[in-house]
């Protein structure tokens, strides 16, 4: 495990984002301008990043750059890419995690293939049999010191058949990453279900929600229906790698529903436009609130290093928060904290 | 100009000319609170950029150099700068500064906040005094027009630059008449030679390095004196103990660390200068009669450091490429900041 740092630098798989090399460049070099104590450590192709970095304004004593040749495109299966390139620029950044030369993996690239990268070279936390895939979404709620409206779902995808023990472990991951985060002090766990009482669902939810119950400390409510998820019932939602991947898509296909509905309605008729218009700075400011590139990212939890995936279309902003989120979560030990967790 | 802090009867043999706000000293004149507090700070007040004394106090150590500073801070102020020199243990032979008042009462506005009239003179008139093989590295910064005056005073004493280009320069700069006439004839006086070897930017509005490309690479931008120094090195004026020293105090005094030298570094690796030599010389000044130089912490990491970010570069990227300034072109990089001709965009 990784100690407090006093200094602590992130490793940013520069390329295989769909934005391009020179959008997660222009994030570390933001980020060396706002954060004196993060150090980016800019992992890709050199005379890109070269290229990107010497046209835009950075603090040159917080970056540094290690040359990979190669890297994994967004449409390659992961397995066999990592296999064939094997100094792909996300295997490259993993394996410099792991061998001390940063404290954290920010990749804006292929998943699988971060996942698979950071199994590879990175260790399970004891006590920790999967990794979990985690992410953020917005609610009508806001928790935490941050006043923070997005709430934290687990497994997303990392694993597609979780045990009850994976989901106890999930749900004390998932805990862990909302405190330190989002200074949530006590968030909110639950189980994803088809009902909220105890007895509802498959037995591995049935037996995992036995478990968690009795757990000292953490903040179990219980059950929760997938209605549940974007009113924030709760902060930490906990499920398989299979329905949580569902839920995701599912909330992303209605999002894009509605913006292709409201921009219909906009073509459409003048009078509905001149609602739209009136509503504009309502919808701009549920757009600031809501809006995922200020949480920079979402991790990937279990390993004894941290692993912060962005998402493929971040722009410079979500890649230098992402690296923040980063920074933070190695700052308060956050594997640490989940070992502790699951010790209780 | 007030008399020398010292004076020195041998010819020098190198003359280092130093700026001094934002390059040597950390000042702030963004605003006009800024301003007023800069104007009446006291001399232990003023805090040197880090490295920046340690840097001008090594150069000076071979005892046949001279330290020639223009700076457009204004005459009033000669007292409380020089006393913070001498608080630094930083020594002068020359030191210009701006006549403010002078040009206000004279309705000479253009002067107060043009540069290209006022250094481009006064480091040729000092130039005239100087022997012709005496070798020069200047030092500024990227909050005026260092860059561009210090590249046209060097390619004009070194013959490269037309008396019609220059008078277009001066022209577009709104160089008054006067001084466009000094400038024409300092320069007149001075024997054909290409004596300045480097020219250091210190970055402290991190304008990004390419937007210095245009100008060759004898402009170096620097984030921090510590690769001031390595280049210096590597071009002989400093030894490989004496670089040691300036981290350390660095180090000691300014809270760098491993990892922002080795960055630096790195930095400028990756912007093509050949510092591997400079590398292999730190590293063997840690052996024999300098082996004390290994109880300054956290050297030895910092030198293992360095072979690291060596290594993780794979090819060392070609020299940047020497090609000629051109200035009218440049003008714009020369006009006060608030000038609305004024473009800092990187060159595309």
């Amino acid at each position: 495990m990784v100690g407090k740092p006093q200094h602590i630098t992130i490793a940013f798989d520069v390329m295989g984002s769909d934005h391009g090399p020179a959008e997660v460049v222009r994030g570390a070099a933001q980020l060396s301008l706002e954060s004196p104590h993060i150090h980016a450590l800019l992992v890709g192709d050199r005379p890109v990043i070269d290229e990107a970095l010497a046209g835009i304004k950075h603090n040159g004593e917080r970056i540094s750059v290690h040359h990979a040749g190669d890297y994994v495109g967004m449409d390659e299966k992961p397995g066999e890419a990592l296999a064939r390139k094997p100094e792909s620029s996300v295997a490259v950044a993993a394996r410099l995690v792991a061998e001390g030369e940063a404290h954290a993996l920010v990749s804006a690239g292929n998943t699988g293939a971060g996942v698979l990268a950071c199994k590879r070279h990175f260790q399970l936390i004891p006590g920790v049999r999967r990794a979990a895939l985690a992410t953020v979404y917005p609610t009508r709620g806001v928790r935490g010191a941050k006043q923070d409206p997005f709430s934290l779902i687990l497994d997303v995808g990392a694993t597609v058949e979780a045990t009850a023990e994976d989901l106890v472990a999930f749900a004390v991951m998932g805990s862990a990453y909302a405190r330190i985060i989002s200074r949530n002090e006590r968030p909110k766990v639950a189980l994803l279900s088809n009902g909220v009482e105890p007895q509802k669902g498959p037995p591995r939810v049935v037996e995992a929600h036995q478990r968690l119950s009795q757990m000292p400390g953490l903040n179990f409510t219980g059950n929760v229906e997938g209605i549940d998820i974007p009113r924030g019932t709760v902060d930490v939602i906990v499920t398989d790698g299979f329905v949580g991947n569902v839920c995701l898509k599912m909330l992303e296909g209605v999002h894009d529903t509605v913006m292709e509905l409201a921009q219909y309605a906009y073509k459409e008729s003048l009078r509905w436009r001149a609602g739209l218009a009136m509503l504009s700075s309502g919808i701009e400011r549920l757009k600031d609130i809501t809006d995922w590139e200020q949480y920079g990212g979402a991790p990937i939890l279990g390993f004894d290093r941290i692993f912060i995936k962005a998402h493929g279309r971040s722009k410079a902003r979500a890649i230098a928060n992402a690296g923040k989120v980063a920074a933070k979560a190695v700052a308060n030990e956050l594997g640490t904290a989940i070992q502790e967790g699951l010790a209780k | 100009m007030s008399l020398p802090d010292r004076i020195d009867p041998r010819p020098p043999r190198r003359i280092y000319r130093w700026d001094l706000d934002k390059t040597y000293l950390q000042t702030d004149f963004e605003s006009l609170r800024d301003l007023f507090r800069t104007a009446f700070q006291k001399a232990h007040e003023k805090v040197a950029v880090p490295g920046a004394s340690a840097l001008i106090r090594e150069l000076a150590e071979q005892g046949d150099s001279r330290l020639c500073i223009v700076s457009g801070s204004p005459k009033q102020m000669r007292a409380v700068l020089e006393e913070k020199l001498k608080l630094d243990g930083v020594q002068w032979d020359e030191f210009v500064l701006k006549d403010n008042v002078g040009n206000l009462l004279r309705g000479r506005f253009r002067a107060l906040r043009g540069q290209v009239g006022y250094k481009l003179p006064a480091i040729l008139e000092s130039r005239v005094n100087a022997p012709v093989e005496a070798e020069e590295v200047l030092f500024g910064d990227d909050a005026e027009a260092d860059a561009f005056i210090y590249s046209l005073y060097a390619d004009l004493i070194a013959g490269r630059v037309d008396e019609r280009v220059l008078s277009q320069v001066l022209e577009a700069g709104g160089v008054y008449p006067d001084d466009a006439a000094r400038v024409h004839e300092a320069w007149k006086k001075i024997p054909i030679a290409d004596p300045v070897r480097r020219i250091f930017i210190h970055l402290d509005k991190l304008t990004p390095p390419a937007h210095f490309t245009p100008y060759g690479p004898r402009v170096v931008p620097i984030f921090n004196y510590f690769q001031a120094a390595l280049v210096l090195l590597a071009d002989g004026h400093l030894t490989a103990p004496q670089v040691l020293k300036i981290a350390v105090e660095m180090v000691q005094t300014a809270g760098h660390n491993i990892i922002t030298l080795s960055n630096s570094f790195q930095d400028l690796l990756r912007r093509g200068l050949p510092l591997q030599q400079a590398a292999i010389a730190l590293s063997q000044a840690m052996e024999g009669p300098n082996a004390l130089l290994k109880a300054m912490r956290p050297m030895p990491d910092i030198l293992a450091a360095f072979s690291k970010r060596l290594a993780a570069l794979g090819t060392q990227p070609p020299p940047p490429r020497v090609q000629a300034v051109d200035y009218v072109s440049l003008i714009s990089h020369a006009l006060p900041r608030t000038h609305k001709g004024r473009t800092l965009k990187p060159p595309t």
